[in-house]
């Protein structure tokens, strides 16, 4: 297999599987903020606050992916 | 009064509105890479889009001292120079009814200061207050002004010869976010240290329990000896754990603004060139949503951990 062609591959995988994680990550984040919030509406200041946090933390990881991506396509 | 339709506006007004983003709408498309592809005979040479380029090391303008200037470090100066700017002429004359610019920071920096509270407590708070601040005003002020027209455009003879751009958004070179993530961590381990004096450095050197169960082992008691040798090196273990995690929030921080802005940069910059003026106004809206998120996380994690490093276990354990 020829180079550009392996490196397009890994680009595509890497991405594609590494994204999953924070995907999922942030979708229960998401779910369980909307419970609690629907459970008790009065929370609504530090329920918000801890899901932001929460949320900024599993998308460093995505963030960690596309770095990866990037310095795979810079590969030349 | 005209009759109000949509958005406030009356008739003539709305269809004038529509009329002409539908003609930067068709404008755009034609000259951009699709309208190009489809139609490619017939337009004009003019109306054309160049292909976006985003490198990521940041290029070198001029060389001051023997440092190498890039387009980065003008970017940030030009956040320096505007805080400081609003802060010194908001400041010379300071009322007790307030003119409007003093009371638009004074409602930000009070907002700030209950956020800084809400979460380390009342006395910490206002400890933490200056460094917190200045994180999240500087990584903000970054990430905004990086959105004004002339940043990325602007075309200069760059150090070799080349044309660079003369500003580019400063949360874009990896070393800005490092040197924010460094000033947090030493800031952190200095606060730790002065609220709980060295004390604070036996969370990762945590060899207290090992070297009383050898103690004890020597002098006779080695069921106890035993058991105390185990703890003493889980606790190492734990020790060593702890200090990697620190380590590790420095590449996490860094990495995480770097990544966002960096992203952020090359969406605009590939929705700029597929339809041109028109296809670009949503992901402005995200890139604004994400600057200010990102410098709350920032901010907002450099003060938890703060707060985590000042409290001592004691309080912790109730």
């Amino acid at each position: 297999m020829e180079p550009e062609v392996m490196k397009m591959l890994a680009i595509g995988l890497a991405v594609g599987l590494g994204m999953l994680g924070p995907g999922l990550g942030i979708g229960l984040i998401g779910y369980s903020a909307m419970q609690a919030l629907g459970r008790n509406p009065e929370a609504r200041g530090p329920i918000m606050t801890n899901m932001i946090l929460s949320i900024a933390f599993a998308e460093a990881i995505g963030i960690y992916v596309l770095i990866v991506a990037i310095i795979l396509a810079m590969i030349v | 009064m005209p009759k109000r339709g949509w958005l406030g506006c009356s008739f003539p007004i709305l269809a004038g509105m529509l009329i002409v983003f539908l003609a930067l709408f068709v404008v755009g498309f034609l000259s951009g890479p699709l309208g190009r592809s489809m139609f490619g005979d017939v337009l004009p040479n003019w109306l054309s889009v160049p292909r976006p380029d985003p490198k990521l090391p940041a290029e070198t303008i001029f060389h001051l001292f023997g440092f190498p200037i890039t387009n980065s470090i003008v970017a940030a100066w030009l956040t320096i120079v505007g805080l400081v700017g609003i802060s010194f002429g908001v400041t010379r004359r300071i009322k007790l009814i307030p003119s409007r610019w003093q009371s638009a920071l004074e409602f930000l920096l009070g907002w700030l200061l209950s956020f800084c509270q809400s979460v380390a407590g009342e006395k910490n708070g206002r400890r933490f207050f200056p460094i917190v601040t200045t994180i999240f005003l500087f990584v903000i002020m970054n990430a905004w002004l990086s959105l004004l027209p002339g940043f990325g455009s602007i075309l200069v003879t760059g150090s070799e010869g080349v044309t660079v751009h003369l500003l580019r958004g400063a949360n874009t070179d990896i070393n800005l976010p490092l040197a924010l993530a460094l000033v947090s961590f030493v800031f952190v381990e200095y606060f730790g240290i002065r609220s709980r004096g060295f004390r604070y450095l036996g969370k990762f050197i945590n060899v207290g329990q090992f070297f009383r169960s050898t103690g004890q082992l020597f002098r006779g008691r080695l069921k106890a000896g035993l058991s105390g040798l185990f703890t003493g090196f889980i606790d190492i273990f734990v020790g060593i754990l702890e200090t990697l995690s620190e380590l590790v929030r420095i590449i996490s921080f860094t990495f995480r603004l770097f990544g966002n802005m960096t992203a952020g940069e090359i969406l605009l910059l590939i929705a700029a060139f597929l339809i041109p003026w028109v296809f670009a106004l949503p992901f402005y809206g995200l890139e604004l949503l994400i600057g200010f998120v990102q410098a709350l996380i920032f901010s907002g994690l450099t003060l938890v951990f703060l707060t985590i490093a000042v409290t001592s276990h004691k309080v912790e354990a109730t």
